[in-house]
């Protein structure tokens, strides 16, 4: 095995690129400053996570759900640069899908860090303000695009 | 923007997130369709897909299940204070099936857009809704230098019911397009009563 494939080897160990620090760290070894795509989201968005169905059964997100900041970004967010962007871009509420398209990430990853961020509070799920029933939202719908 | 501090209230009315799918086979104009009636230029997202390929593609003795990117186009309509409409466009390669399941979920209905040319290109999204019971319209897609079929010739082609429209239109067209949805939803508001009253 070649010193190269070595390394990456050793990168590739499990609980390694979980470690946030370390993978910014200060390594001297260029090839440390590139981020793997885990670190993106912590590890949360694995492949098994991508789906509605993910792993993380708690806080699955629809492509619709609403969801609003609960705070402005902080100032620990420069570590979590994806984090910063959705808390920027939901300043007023905004479903997932559209999320995910403004910060330019898959929407798989962007409903496991959304996830994350309802369970520690920095988004918020919204309902919508004024309830309607479901005839009363066609009825509405249909008006609307007779109108165009 | 607020101080750091202070929590964040919405003063906005926080409207319904609604959908209606846009479905055909590759290249029917979905996404013309999309882009000519929606407010904004149709965004994008893509959606990783970890899918045992097998047996759709030809993979050759790869085993492992593969990583996909599936493309997923979408446009918006603000329809009043209280309701957004968003349009989402399925995937048109057959292989990308699966996603179809979430874009259906809780949808209004969904626009079939025909080919003539290719008709059986969109026989899946015909099978597909109608064994989910979501209402849908079948769109006819006019191109240049196909043949002018008439909505009865579609219809038996497609095998549909007598009560699925079948519409003729040009989807580069907004007026077309906003024609085709409000046919849709005016399905769906007379099969809702149909099953009421039936």
């Amino acid at each position: 095995m070649s010193a190269e494939r070595h390394r990456r080897h050793d990168r590739n160990e499990p609980g390694h690129d979980r470690e946030f620090p370390q993978i910014l760290g200060a390594h001297e070894d260029e090839e440390e400053r590139f981020l793997r795509p885990y670190a993106v989201d912590a590890g949360v968005a694995g492949p098994d996570a991508a789906g509605p169905r993910g792993r993380r059964g708690a806080e699955q997100l629809e492509m619709l759900s609403l969801v609003v900041a609960a705070r402005t970004p902080g100032r620990h967010e420069w570590l979590r640069p994806e984090r910063e962007t959705i808390l920027m871009h939901a300043q007023r509420a905004r479903t997932v899908v559209e999320l995910a398209a403004e910060v330019r990430l898959p929407l798989g990853q962007v409903r496991a860090i959304a996830g994350e961020m309802l369970a520690d509070g920095s988004l918020q799920h919204c309902g919508p303000t004024r309830p309607l029933g479901h005839s009363d939202i066609l009825h509405a719908v249909l008006v609307g695009l007779r109108s165009l | 923007m607020a101080s750091a501090d202070s929590d964040t209230q919405p003063t906005e009315a926080i409207p319904h997130a609604v959908k209606i799918i846009v479905a055909g086979g590759f290249g029917a104009g979905k996404t013309t369709l999309v882009s000519s009636v929606s407010e904004i230029a149709p965004l994008s997202t893509e959606e990783l897909m970890t899918e045992a390929s097998y047996g759709v593609d030809d993979l050759g003795g790869i085993e492992d299940k593969t990583t996909t990117t599936v493309a997923l186009d979408f446009g918006r309509i603000t329809i009043s204070d209280d309701i957004v409409l968003y349009l989402f466009g399925t995937p048109g390669q057959d292989r990308f099936w699966f996603m179809w399941e979430e874009l259906a979920e809780g949808a209004l209905g969904s626009v079939i857009l025909a080919d003539t040319r290719r008709l059986d290109t969109c026989f899946h999204a015909v099978d597909f809704f109608e064994r989910r019971n979501l209402p849908f319209v079948v769109a006819v897609n006019r191109f240049e230098g196909a043949t002018a079929y008439s909505e009865e010739e579609v219809r038996e082609a497609l095998d549909v019911s007598a009560s699925v429209p079948v519409v003729m239109a040009d989807a580069r067209e907004r007026m077309s397009s906003k024609e085709v949805l409000v046919e849709l939803v005016s399905h769906v508001l007379r099969s809702r009563q149909a099953a009421l009253s039936g």
